[in-house]
């Protein structure tokens, strides 16, 4: 499963891709499946198309996390919660299940969350 | 201290608008990410994991409490409430917004600040003592150096587009508070027999990926050719440079490439056909010279009375004193550092009230000076010793008089996979976890001196090569590993640590940390420090404790 | 007729470019050509005895030095910036005014945009094919974005230390 982030030129805030447009919540994030690697690739594109929009697109790897989603990455989880150092700042602020699940991912596999740096077997 | 004329405050006034038209032309899609991305770092923004992250230049650590009192706006204004305080005595804001960066550079200027250089591949921050104009040991004021740098290396024709950042540091006192043996250029203010001023020039030094010690190409420059000097140096770095590898562009692997002798060849070849034409004429020194003449001390017996009713009868305020107060060159005060490194907080963080206190207590007690370190601390450098149980009763209401200067829990540690997007571990948690173990003071003391850095990855900005005790975040992976080195220095004792052992996981480092301390205090003979017992034992006890029950 | 943005007598304008900029492997056209150093150094005694102007176009990694014995004889030197960052054309351009006394034309050429406009003309530049579409208007303002400078260069700008001084 994969998602597509990247930041907001505008105030370099972390933002996901949902249905053509860019959302804050990891929670609102598209999720893209193995059958829709096109659509991933298609929404990547479309992200790089955007430079007065985001900077630097790309996708991530997710695992499966309390019956939720969160990125394989430490440092993807990072970026989608906030500093671990401030819990009140950042997205992680506001709670929930979704932020409950990321901050109790385990078993990170990659620092790098980028796809298309992963080397597959 | 220095204050800008109307040329100085022209140049940032022209510099703010040069951004904001910069800022326009990307949001309007007029320049790439590519394109804009060397602009904006040229004014200290970055783009990190969260948000933009602005570095705002404190040039060689010297502020006043206007400019504090800026510093805390902006934090409330634009930011979370708070500022970092880096390892090149720089403040940075980690919540910025692209939008709003025009803005802050405009109230930076109208305080004289700015954020120029302090990133980019051009020369950065020029650091020099924090106790400059404070310490009876130095041998002239580094200051008036680091002004002269400072206006010389900005928005420079020739040298601001290099193979890679460029960083220069200036000190004049035996004891070296700037790590200037592991800068690309340090300068240490001399004097000649004849009592002519000038300067052992060194060049090569730096941490990151290959870490060097600098070398001495020139033992005595006189003082008056520093500039033209500066400029053969540059030059020969600009053209040759490597611009092929970014990881090799450092002028420290030129130095080592060519040897430091033929590189000092190649400076004086280039310093002898450029003459004199580019030395700064001695009444420009001396106009800057005349800046930093101080305020005038009063007349103080050596002892004061309060002082020392205080010291005698509150054993908080005399631990404080032991460790947080250092000499002062003038009878009767004393130069007081204030420990941003309260037990469990981020190192090197401020919030704006924290700020507002320094800035106030400067105001008052402190002849308006305040001093940033590049072990991430303030210093009050001119206090009177009568004011000092009231300055300490103010910093201790606002967390920042932890009494641990120099010793195990005033760590250094970069901001980390906390916040930076070149981070591969984090490194706040890892330096709380361990000044959690060290939480009590009197076992603190006990240690002594112990320097811990701790950098997030191989980029060093926590400096962790020139830690006694170093820390280095690797990413074994995924997982966040810890790879320790013992016994390296950024004082006049210049040394890289050298390895302990195989990294270890995050959750093994502060008990690590403990064992060693442990060997320590069990190895140590006489007054030895930790880095004197280890340079005395070697790693063999410290790597056998440290992985005795290794898996 | 091409053209390239001039500096003379402290104005920008758009003027006219006699020279044709010749890579190695075209023949050499009848006129005014600009030719890289290599080529210069095989075939620049036949161009320059042709009654025609000569100038030569410097990569990043080549020493202006090697121009030395010759610059008397050339019109122009066009210094390449393959990528805007790469900075050693500074020290080129320096060089050429300062320790050779050079007088002809010395052309930034390559990844040459506004931003480092000032740059160039401090060194010593007077000639510029802005790759970023910079109209003559848009290199002034972009040359002149600072009032004062505190360095003293190849330019007339008196440096700061030098205007307190008044």
């Amino acid at each position: 499963m994969k998602a597509l982030t990247a930041n907001r030129l505008i105030d370099g805030e972390v933002v996901f891709w949902k249905d053509g447009r860019w959302v804050e919540r990891f929670a609102d994030a598209q999720l893209f499946d193995e059958a829709a690697n096109e659509a991933a690739e298609a929404a990547e594109a479309h992200g790089k198309n955007q430079p007065t929009v985001v900077v630097d697109p790309y996708l991530i790897d997710l695992t499966e996390a309390d019956g939720l989603w969160a990125p394989v990455s430490f440092r993807e989880r990072i970026r989608a919660l906030g500093p671990p150092n401030h819990p009140s700042h950042g997205k992680q602020a506001e709670g929930g299940a979704v932020v409950a699940a990321l901050q109790n991912a385990h078993g990170a596999a990659r620092s790098t969350g980028r796809v298309n740096l992963i080397k597959r077997k | 201290m220095y204050r800008y004329d109307a040329i100085d405050k022209d140049m940032l006034a022209d510099r703010s608008a040069e951004f904001r038209a910069q800022v326009a032309r990307r949001l309007a899609g007029e320049l790439n990410e590519d394109q804009f991305k060397p602009l904006r770092l040229r004014n200290g923004l970055y783009l990190q994991l969260h948000a933009y992250m602005l570095r705002v230049a404190i040039p060689y650590g010297s502020l006043n409490p206007d400019q504090l009192r800026k510093l805390a706006f902006i934090a409330r204004t634009y930011d979370k409430g708070y500022g970092h305080f880096t390892t090149r005595t720089n403040l940075q804001f980690h919540w910025i917004k692209l939008a709003d960066a025009p803005d802050i550079l405009d109230h930076l200027a109208s305080v004289d600040m700015h954020a120029i250089q302090t990133s980019g591949n051009c020369i950065r921050n020029i650091t020099a003592d924090p106790h400059a104009g404070a310490t009876a040991e130095e041998i002239d004021d580094p200051r008036v150096w680091a002004e002269a740098m400072r206006q010389w290396s900005t928005v420079h024709p020739e040298f601001s587009w290099l193979p890679r950042k460029f960083k220069i540091a200036v000190t004049a006192a035996p004891k070296d508070r700037t790590a200037a043996k592991v800068h690309d250029i340090g300068l240490v203010l001399k004097r000649a027999r004849s009592g002519e001023l000038g300067f052992e020039v060194m060049v090569g030094g730096g941490l990151g990926r290959l870490p060097h010690i600098g070398a001495t190409i020139r033992e005595f420059l006189p003082a008056n050719r520093l500039f033209s000097y500066l400029e053969a140096i540059l030059r020969v770095y600009n053209r040759e440079g490597r611009r092929d590898n970014i990881h090799k562009a450092r002028i420290k692997i030129l130095v080592a490439s060519l040897g430091a002798e033929e590189f000092a060849r190649q400076v004086d070849a280039e310093w002898e056909k450029a003459g004199t034409a580019y030395d700064l004429p001695d009444t420009e020194l001396a106009r800057i010279r005349g800046a930093f003449a101080p305020t005038r001390f009063e007349t103080l017996p050596p002892r004061a009375e309060a002082f020392e009713v205080a010291k005698a009868s509150n054993p908080a305020f005399a631990r404080f004193v032991r460790n947080n107060l250092k000499p002062h060159k003038v009878p009767g005060y004393g130069i007081v550092e204030v420990s941003l490194k309260g037990i469990g907080e981020t190192p090197g963080d401020a919030s704006a009230e924290q700020m507002e206190v320094v800035a106030d207590l400067a105001e008052r007690y402190g002849q308006g000076d305040i001093r940033v370190t590049h072990e991430q601390n303030l210093v009050l450098p001119h206090v009177k010793l009568e004011d000092a149980p009231v300055v300490w009763a103010a910093l201790d209401a606002a967390n920042l008089a932890t009494p641990n200067i120099n010793l195990v829990s005033d760590i250094i540690a970069c901001p980390g996979l906390d916040y930076c997007a070149l981070a591969n571990a984090r490194a706040i948690p890892v330096a709380q976890h361990i000044a959690e173990k060290f939480r009590d003071p009197d076992r603190a003391e006990l240690v002594g001196e112990l320097k811990i850095k701790i950098s997030g990855c191989i980029n060093a900005c926590g400096h962790h090569h020139i830690g006694h005790i170093g820390i280095l975040g690797v990413d074994k992976k995924g997982e966040e590993f810890y790879q320790l080195t013992l016994g390296g220095s950024g004082a006049e004792d210049a040394a890289v640590g050298q390895a302990l052992g195989p990294a270890l996981p995050y959750n093994r480092v502060a008990d690590a940390v403990d064992t060693l301390v442990d060997v320590y205090l069990r190895e140590r003979q006489g007054a030895e420090r930790f880095l004197d017992t280890f340079r005395r034992t070697g790693v063999a006890p410290f790597k056998e404790a440290v992985y005795a029950d290794a898996d | 007729m091409p053209t390239r943005i001039k500096l003379t007598d402290g104005r920008f304008e758009l003027a006219e470019d006699p020279f044709t900029m010749v890579p190695d492997d075209r023949e050499i056209p009848p006129g005014d050509v600009i030719i890289s150093l290599n080529r210069f150094q095989s075939e620049g005694e036949q161009l320059l005895s042709e009654c025609r102007s000569v100038g030569v176009r410097l990569k990043s990694d080549e020493p202006v030095e090697a121009l030395a014995y010759d610059l008397p004889r050339l019109a122009v030197v066009a210094l390449d910036f393959p990528k805007f960052g790469d900075g050693r054309a500074y020290s080129y351009a320096r060089i050429l005014r300062e320790r050779f006394a050079y007088r002809g034309e010395v052309r930034a050429v390559g990844d040459v945009l506004r931003e480092q406009a000032g740059y160039m003309v401090r060194c010593g530049f007077d000639a510029f094919e802005p790759a970023d579409g910079s109209t003559v208007e848009v290199w002034d303002r972009a040359a002149q974005r600072f009032r004062h400078v505190y360095q003293r260069s190849v330019d007339r700008h008196a440096p700061a230390f030098e205007e307190r001084g008044e």
